[in-house]
């Protein structure tokens, strides 16, 4: 069975990609991690569905609440994070640069640091964040205009065991999703206002101009969120939009750090965004894994 | 809370502790001849026979302690003894035959470890379309696992009528193991065996723009450590940073094993040293089907174990042996000495 099983995801992956999705199949069944039968993975994973979101996960068996969800889900640095359709993936670009960023930064609970991640999706990155550094040490924000993202991401920071507030007995770092969108004139509002200024900004913000993203593989763009990928017609947009909230009085603290994640071909467009805001007087370019330009760092 | 200072006199009385035993044991065997000694000479002719019984097995137990006993505390303590091992597997000659039997092997392993209370776990494995295993890796974690496991490297060779062969012809295939003493990244004792500025880090695929634009798990990394040419490739997390961890895991066995054979290579230019296994490219094992044996040929040991060896626990009569041979080397060796 397994070998028509294999010849079929071989059409789509390639020979070595099927051989190494199916084990990773046979393993979420042996370890109880889903309910899908191996037949029923391979037929979603050929019609294009991402394996991340077929493989379910090791929770499973503790989120009973979660189970008439499809769930399931994505190694991130050391964490094991949920995913969801449509909520993006989490990427090994992204997991790359976050860790990088991790180290380059150490804040201490004697002062902790206030972090805000525009277009949070899963979490990923303030979950990180708060999972590396010190308990007590960071207080993240996260926000996005979709409910699927903000339900997810809020899973997330339940399954990290990263609370929304901070408790009085023992230091720990905090995360919570809000519904807002940061495109909007008037962000930040509510709650989002206590949490200024923010010593660090990061986002991972649609960056797929029209071109590109007319010709995404369809495991993609059939799957996962347009409002995620879209950076519109030059992929540039939500930079701009970035920069404008940065000048806002207020939103920086006087050492602010910023981090945004940049698609093909769009470091240096970014960077000259960045800069043209006049607030910062270093910036850096870091490459990912694959030596791409992936991440615009900008210091104060 | 104990000090590192407490912590490494606790293991000196440990490691010590042998010494202690077998001196107890020797004095209070001494006193009790000293205290015979008088008897035989005791006017009372069945006490005197009693006396003589009794200093006769008392003389031999002295004995057995001056000829075995003694000797053997002589082998210095085993300094990896407390290292936990990487087992890589390969299979050889004999293609699908060859890495049925390699799946065997690693079973049998696994079941070791489960009697020995290690902790076995598969960290990476490549199996064939047509069945059985190319090749593995499999960490077992536990004291005492490396020591016990280390002379397990080499050929192993099997020797049956293959469940594809329809002619009934016994067929040779062999399997390739390497044991590598496994360093464990809490070890904070452990010294760095390498810089960072002497590895090469490499992501296995191309992934055009990356990103938002890819959600395909491309996760492989290859390692290189520039010095010694040495490259590992990981590819089986979905993690491409669980697969980094990994793969320097592997490097810092590999590391660690290089520079172990090193050191037991310049004592063995200082004492005429017979330490064996070195050459992992030796036969060391052949598992006969149609004789139901197994011999290991450093030792010249056969038995007629192979249902046990490979379906029960028989495998531990094979690494007992192995190990009080690597003993006795070490003793013979010393005693060599001018």
């Amino acid at each position: 069975m397994n070998s028509r099983l294999l010849a079929r995801l071989a059409i789509s992956l390639g020979r070595n990609q099927a051989s190494q999705e199916l084990r990773w199949m046979n393993h979420a069944i042996s370890r109880g991690h889903t309910n899908l039968s191996l037949e029923d993975m391979v037929a979603r994973r050929a019609l294009g569905e991402p394996l991340q979101y077929i493989l379910g996960t090791y929770h499973m068996t503790l989120l009973l609440s979660f189970l008439t969800l499809a769930t399931g889900s994505q190694p991130f640095g050391p964490l094991n994070l949920l995913t969801r359709p449509p909520v993006l993936i989490p990427r090994p670009e992204t997991e790359h640069w976050v860790l990088n960023l991790a180290e380059s930064l150490s804040p201490a609970a004697q002062n902790p640091i206030s972090l805000l991640d525009l277009g949070t999706g899963s979490g990923c990155i303030p979950l990180l964040l708060c999972h590396l550094w010190p308990p007590g040490s960071v207080h993240a924000c996260g926000v996005d205009i979709s409910p699927h993202a903000m339900r997810l991401a809020t899973d997330n920071a339940a399954l990290c065991g990263i609370p929304q507030n901070a408790s009085a007995i023992s230091p720990q770092n905090t995360f919570k999703a809000t519904f807002a969108n940061f495109l909007a004139d008037h962000f930040p509002v509510g709650g989002l206002r206590t949490a200024l200024p923010f010593d660090v900004i990061t986002s991972n913000p649609p960056y797929i101009p029209w071109e590109e993203y007319i010709n995404l593989p369809r495991s993609v763009s059939d799957y996962e969120d347009p409002k995620a990928l879209f950076g519109g017609p030059t992929g540039l947009e939500f930079y701009h939009a970035i920069a404008r909230f940065l000048c806002r009085k207020g939103v920086l603290s006087p050492n602010a750090l910023v981090a945004l994640e940049v698609g093909r071909e769009q470091a240096e467009k970014v960077e000259q965004v960045v800069l043209s805001t006049g607030l910062f007087r270093h910036t850096e370019i870091w490459l990912d894994p694959w030596g791409k330009q992936r991440t615009v760092i900008a210091r104060m | 809370m104990s000090s590192p200072e407490d912590v490494l006199r606790l293991k000196q009385l440990k490691e010590s502790k042998a010494l202690q035993t077998a001196w107890d044991e020797w004095t209070q065997t001494r006193q009790l001849l000293d205290n015979t000694a008088p008897l035989l000479d005791d006017p009372d002719p069945t006490m005197r026979s009693l006396a003589v019984d009794e200093y006769t097995s008392l003389t031999s137990t002295l004995t057995q302690f001056l000829e075995s006993t003694f000797p053997s505390l002589l082998v210095p303590p085993s300094t990896t003894s407390h290292l936990s091992a990487l087992m890589e597997m390969k299979s050889g000659v004999g293609g699908s035959e060859s890495s049925l039997f390699l799946g065997d092997l690693l079973r049998m392993y696994q079941r070791l470890a489960n009697v020995n209370r290690w902790k076995a776990q598969v960290v990476a494995q490549n199996d064939n379309d047509g069945g059985g295993t190319k090749d593995a890796i499999i960490e077992i974690k536990g004291d005492g696992a490396y020591d016990a496991l280390r002379f397990e490297s080499g050929v192993h060779r099997v020797q049956r009528v293959p469940a594809t062969e329809s002619s009934g012809r016994v067929h040779t295939s062999t399997v390739s193991i390497v044991v590598l003493p496994l360093v464990e990244e809490t070890d904070t004792q452990a010294e760095e065996l390498f810089s960072m500025s002497d590895i090469k880090l490499e992501v296995m695929r191309a992934r055009g723009a990356g990103g938002q634009h890819v959600n395909k798990t491309e996760s492989a990394v290859r390692l290189t450590h520039i010095p010694t040419g040495i490259t590992v490739s990981m590819q089986d997390e979905r993690s491409q940073h669980q697969n980094r961890r990994r793969a320097f895991q592997v490097l810092r066995s590999r590391l660690l094993d290089k520079k172990l054979t090193r050191e037991m290579e310049e004592r063995r230019d200082t004492r005429r040293n017979l330490v064996r296994g070195a050459d992992r490219s030796e036969k060391i094992r052949t598992y006969n089907f149609v004789q139901e044996r197994v011999t290991d040929h450093r030792i010249g040991l056969t038995l007629m174990n192979l249902s046990s060896v490979l379906e029960g626990d028989g495998i531990q009569d094979f690494i007992d042996a192995v190990k009080k041979d690597h003993a006795d080397s070490i003793l013979e060796d010393m005693l060599d000495v001018d």
